[in-house]
């Protein structure tokens, strides 16, 4: 198969250069790269924390004046009393002090009500809409992908997507930009014969070549051809990002705050990371959810918070917003196995310094359910991205998701 | 799975594993999940009804979908809803108000003696009438009082404009897991003629996959990107390992697969998504860990014994017979040749001569089995 091919340098492990070809992927998408976004935006990155199962956003962003929500919820309600108010009719959990205080400092937009039309009720199908950004399920690449291949596609930086993840997100599925996936940086490496480690880069130079898509196997070959450069480039910048840092804020114990922590790493160590993309799941409570939530909701709450006081330690959080989704609410008559299931619109965060603080959107409106119990959507979750990818990514929400999507507001488009 | 005298039935056991199996992390009793493998093992190849009523009734199910707590009144819908887009009729075949009426009729089928006390192992299935909602539902159309078995029964009858729905389901998924993604539509209707005419056996959807022309052309080899579990299995038999399974299982996390933990109702997601950059590592940390351990225990294995008997007295000729072995001697002319030059580089990257001496062998197929392992061509059967 015809490729184009030059020569480049990979460094590989510090100590030795060797050469190799330059993956088709990266070609293909260069052209994109010159009608790339203006500089200022180009230092800014996101964050986005999925929640995975459907958090139940009703005890999240409690509406703790409205009378039905008690009715709503006898078994599971959050007592008014306990509530950290954000005005007369929001308040947020009890444990949520982190996202409390970050909401105190003006730093936090909540966004009430988000969702689509005709909301599938499925995890699976919902996690996919939101991962596409089309409720019809049509398109195969995330909604994230498609700006990278758009905006980031061809610039040479392994690491301009990066999930902290066991498995690549779809949201960063693209074409032409491959994500590096981890959860812990230590073995985040290809691994050679420790008896012999002057033959680590023999090792690694046949690596790379096995890995330069010249199979007439199958597509997928290209596909795990491509895993295996991306590995190799990602992994050498990677290994120092954690060298000497000392945190500046106290991370939860646990996959996210660990999580978090290496975000905070990679972002100070200035590689180019735009999009950095973390996973936390337990939320699809169906049962005793007062005893599974309220952990959880602390760990996001206390994560978030870390996270923020590090980068203010480090003296970056200028160009950081963070975005959390999660695949749907849930509905706001409890169960009778003191849980909720599958619902529909949610309430979500957005954290920095250019957020535009507030609430947007009005309370859940628990006086008007559809046939299946479940709350109208406000928000449309297009705006919801939309609203991130043209004033905080600079980009063209349009052409990424489609027209016809209001933007919120809640980024302020004048911060510089 | 690896050593199975009946491979088939193990690879069938896999396939319900990857299909459905419930996660020890929400279910704590080891037993209970011990036995829904055993279940899936004696069932693999049964009337599809008598497997997904022996699942509905499985107390590890009952407990990882939330159905022992479904009662008459206030009804959890988890598992009805799973049942039929997870496990049975796929998404879109079925009404919101179908879940609805499914979760009320398996209101009652719960456990007993799920308790700390023992460690969560001593929970048994209980058909309980005192939680079980006796009125009328109307499921997929049809109306009446039913139960649990009724509410199966009618799912796996169901049928629409292009014939019974289990029958296209489930025909689609082993032809996916034993051939490619997206089978040939003809194939499906095939499958789901077997599948009706069997009177809903497993066993004749899979003879007839395993007889299928179509099953032997040459696109439907190396298209199956083997899960982690099966890559650890693949590798350990193909460099005559050591039984030992420590290494493969210490890894299988970070490879994406804790065996009996899916992190959802969904199970795995098969194919690509198998791979990234940290679950590659991850098969590269497990193979290096076997092929580089000289000492006396854990995985391990022989160098030499893989040339034993054969012409090594080349590096052509070595990588020739471990390509052979591995199936991978498929890879482009220049591939081939890397491996040649990794065999005959000097530490420096200088150009040497590989011979056939005890010291290069420690050092040489050492490193030369885990490259073609840790390969593309490998990653997939």
């Amino acid at each position: 198969m015809p490729i184009s091919r030059r020569d480049f340098l990979v460094r590989t492990s510090g100590f030795v250069t060797v050469s190799a070809m330059v993956p088709r992927w990266a070609v293909k998408g260069a052209k994109f790269f010159e009608e790339s976004v203006a500089a200022d935006f180009a230092s800014r990155t996101l964050v986005v924390l999925e929640l995975a199962g459907g958090n139940d956003d009703l005890n999240t962003v409690v509406p703790y004046t409205d009378a039905l929500y008690l009715q709503l919820r006898s078994r599971i309600g959050v007592a008014a009393n306990a509530i950290l108010p954000l005005d007369a009719r929001l308040g947020f959990n009890p444990v949520m002090t982190g996202l409390k205080s970050l909401w105190d400092a003006g730093r936090l937009a909540v966004v009430e009500n988000v969702g689509y039309p005709n909301s599938s009720l499925s995890h699976f199908a919902a996690r996919d809409v939101w991962h596409t950004a089309d409720p019809q399920l049509a398109v195969r690449h995330g909604w994230l992908g498609r700006w990278a291949d758009r905006y980031v596609a061809g610039n040479g930086n392994p690491l301009s997507c990066t999930a902290i993840s066991q498995s690549l997100p779809r949201t960063l599925l693209a074409d032409n930009v491959g994500v590096p996936s981890f959860v812990n940086l230590a073995s985040y490496q290809y691994a050679t014969d420790g008896q012999y480690p002057a033959d680590r880069n023999n090792q690694i130079r046949a690596f790379l070549v096995q890995n330069g898509g010249e199979y007439e196997v199958a597509n997928t070959v290209d596909t795990l051809s491509q895993v295996g450069q991306d590995g190799i480039r990602s992994s050498d910048i990677l290994q120092t990002v954690g060298t000497g840092y000392v945190p500046g804020g106290t991370y939860p114990a646990g996959t996210l705050g660990a999580g978090l922590l290496l975000i905070a790493q990679i972002i100070n160590a200035n590689v180019g990371a735009r999009i950095l993309y973390i996973t936390f799941g337990g939320f699809d409570n169906h049962a005793t959810q007062n005893t599974d939530q309220p952990p959880l909701l602390t760990t996001v709450s206390n994560g978030i918070k870390a996270l923020f006081d590090d980068l203010d330690a480090h003296g970056k959080s200028h160009d950081v917003l963070l975005m959390t989704w999660s695949e749907f609410g849930r509905r706001p008559q409890d169960n009778g196995s003191n849980g909720t299931d599958h619902g529909t619109a949610g309430a979500h965060f957005v954290v920095g310094d250019a957020v535009r603080p507030g609430i947007y959107g009005n309370p859940p409106d628990l006086a008007h359910l559809d046939s299946n119990g479940n709350r109208a959507i406000q928000n449309d979750f297009r705006s919801y991205y939309g609203t991130i990818l043209q004033d905080w990514l600079g980009a063209d929400a349009a052409a990424i998701l489609g027209s016809g999507y209001p933007n919120l507001g809640f980024v302020d488009r004048a911060y510089a | 799975m690896a050593f199975s005298p009946r491979p088939l039935e193990e690879k069938m056991t896999y396939f319900w594993n990857l299909h459905w199996t419930s996660g020890i992390s929400k279910v704590r009793g080891v037993t209970l999940i011990l036995n829904q493998n055993r279940t899936e093992r004696q069932f693999a190849v049964a009337r599809f009804d008598d497997l997904v009523l022996k699942i509905s009734q499985d107390p590890a199910m009952l407990v990882w979908l939330d159905n022992w707590l479904n009662r008459a009144g206030r009804p959890n819908e988890n598992y009805g809803r799973e049942l039929m887009e997870l496990f049975t009729l796929g998404i879109g075949r079925y009404t919101e108000s179908d879940v609805r009426e499914v979760a009320r009729a398996l209101t009652g089928w719960t456990v007993q003696n799920y308790r700390q006390s023992d460690d969560y192992n001593g929970a048994t299935f209980v058909d309980n009438p005192a939680v079980h909602d006796f009125g009328p539902k109307t499921i997929l159309g049809q109306t009446g009082s039913w139960d649990g078995a009724d509410a199966i029964r009618i799912i796996l009858g169901h049928g629409d404009s292009e014939g019974s729905v289990s029958g296209r389901f489930l025909g689609a998924k082993l032809w996916t897991f034993f051939a490619y993604e997206d089978p040939p539509r003809y194939v499906v209707d095939e499958l789901r003629d077997v599948y009706v005419s069997s009177d809903h056996s497993i066993r004749e959807v899979v003879r007839r996959i395993l007889v299928h022309p179509e099953f032997y052309e040459a696109h439907t080899r190396k298209t199956w990107v083997r899960s982690p579990a099966e890559y650890g299995v693949a590798a350990i038999r193909m460099i005559e390992a050591t039984s030992d399974f420590d290494v493969a299982a210490r890894q299988l996390g970070t490879m994406g697969q804790i065996l009996f933990n899916p992190e959802d109702a969904k199970g795995w997601d098969w194919g690509a998504s198998w791979m990234n950059t940290g679950t590659l590592f991850a098969r590269s940390t497990m193979v290096n860990t076997i092929c580089t351990n000289r000492g006396s225990s854990g995985s391990r294995f022989d160098p030499g014994r893989l040339l034993a008997g054969r012409d090594a007295s080349t590096a052509e000729k070595v990588v020739d017979i471990l390509a052979d072995r591995f199936n991978v001697a498929d890879v482009s002319p220049r591939v081939r040749a890397a491996w040649v030059e990794y065999m005959n580089a000097n530490d420096d990257g200088s150009r040497g001569n590989w011979t056939n001496t005890a010291a290069n062998v420690d050092r040489k197929v050492r490193g030369l089995v885990h490259l073609m392992l840790t390969g593309p061509a490998f990653h997939l059967a």
